[in-house]
């Protein structure tokens, strides 16, 4: 056991799927709440669905900017 | 029940978790509660008896203790973390993971099978210490505008896109990943337990209670199933140890970490 020599320089990616998975769950809640309560506002129907598309669109676009240009 | 008579199957639900105090009047001291005392209690003497007469040459109980030790110290905390800061996190990582596992592995073992975490208020006060524990380190290290700064401002995102970004990474970061961590370990320990008492317990009605012959050559595959669930079972309880630990470790990784 040698305290010194770090074996992995790279960072461990090993929790990375269940870190991009509380992304999505955000991103489709943060928008899809905005537009629910849009409806609820206005009296609508629709803006929820828009909201969680748009909410889990821009989540893949952020997890490209931070996880796809690593290498 | 009268021999000959089929009785009426009542399937086990989340009724199934209710646990009666176990020594009458005494209301919090339940099955949970018991299991919990009881594996803090095997955690403190198997790492004191591993670390008491420790020796170059290294004795068996010893030798687990430090591969246990170890493995927490470099797969988990040193990976996640970073070599220069990881230990000081150590030593809860290596409680936390242990805690968690051996309170998992309680549902396999014979006689006491019951999954503490199958409780969810269990899995919410382990979550809600390593949530506590990575944002205090963060709030610590960069101050509190400059932690929240770090916690919303997505690396690498062009500037125009940021105002959209922001509330998204605000509720994954502080929001979405405490609720995931405690009901990702809460709901594989009770749906694992609920799936091995729906074999057991239909194998068991089947088998005795039915009074079909039929039925009993299927009931005796449902619990040769159920022991193969069990396996299974085991094998998802530690992973789940595993994962929560993990993820402790990267969440206080990525609350210190310079600006990627």
């Amino acid at each position: 056991m040698s305290e010194h020599k770090d074996p992995k320089p790279t960072p461990d990616t090993s929790g990375d799927g269940w870190r991009v998975l509380s992304y999505l769950i955000g991103g489709v809640l943060v928008y899809g709440g905005i537009g629910f309560g849009l409806d609820r506002l206005f009296g609508t129907q629709f803006l929820v669905v828009i909201g969680i598309v748009l909410g889990a669109g821009l989540t893949i676009l952020l997890l490209n900017f931070r996880y796809g240009s690593k290498s | 029940m009268i021999a000959g008579v089929p009785t009426e199957f009542t399937p086990p639900g989340p009724g199934s978790f209710e646990t009666p105090p176990i020594i009458h009047g005494v209301e919090w001291f339940t099955k949970p509660v018991l299991v919990a005392a009881l594996s803090v209690v095997v955690i403190i003497w198997f790492f004191w008896g591993a670390s008491r007469k420790a020796a170059v040459v290294p004795s068996k109980l010893q030798f687990a203790g430090e591969l246990g030790y170890n493995f927490v110290r470099n797969s988990i905390a040193r990976d996640a973390i970073g070599s220069k800061d990881y230990m000081k996190y150590v030593p809860y990582l290596t409680g936390l993971f242990f805690f968690i596992l051996l309170n998992n592995v309680a549902a396999t073992i014979p006689l006491i099978q019951f999954p503490t975490f199958s409780h969810i208020g269990w899995a919410y006060v382990a979550a809600i210490m390593s949530w506590v524990i990575y944002n205090a380190v963060g709030i610590k290290k960069k101050g509190l505008f400059g932690y929240f700064k770090h916690q919303t401002m997505p690396a690498g995102v062009p500037a125009w896109l940021m105002p959209l970004m922001i509330p998204i990474e605000f509720i994954s970061n502080i929001i979405v990943r405490p609720v995931s961590l405690s009901l990702r370990l809460f709901a594989n320990m009770f749906a694992g337990h609920i799936l091995l008492l729906v074999f057991v317990l239909g194998g068991e009605y089947m088998v005795f209670e039915s009074g079909s012959i039929a039925l009993g050559g299927v009931g005796i595959l449902t619990f040769l199933m159920g022991i193969a669930i069990a396996g299974l079972e085991l094998f998802v309880q530690c992973i789940q140890a595993y994962i929560f630990v993990v993820l402790t470790a990267q969440y206080i990784g990525s609350a210190i970490a310079d600006e990627h």
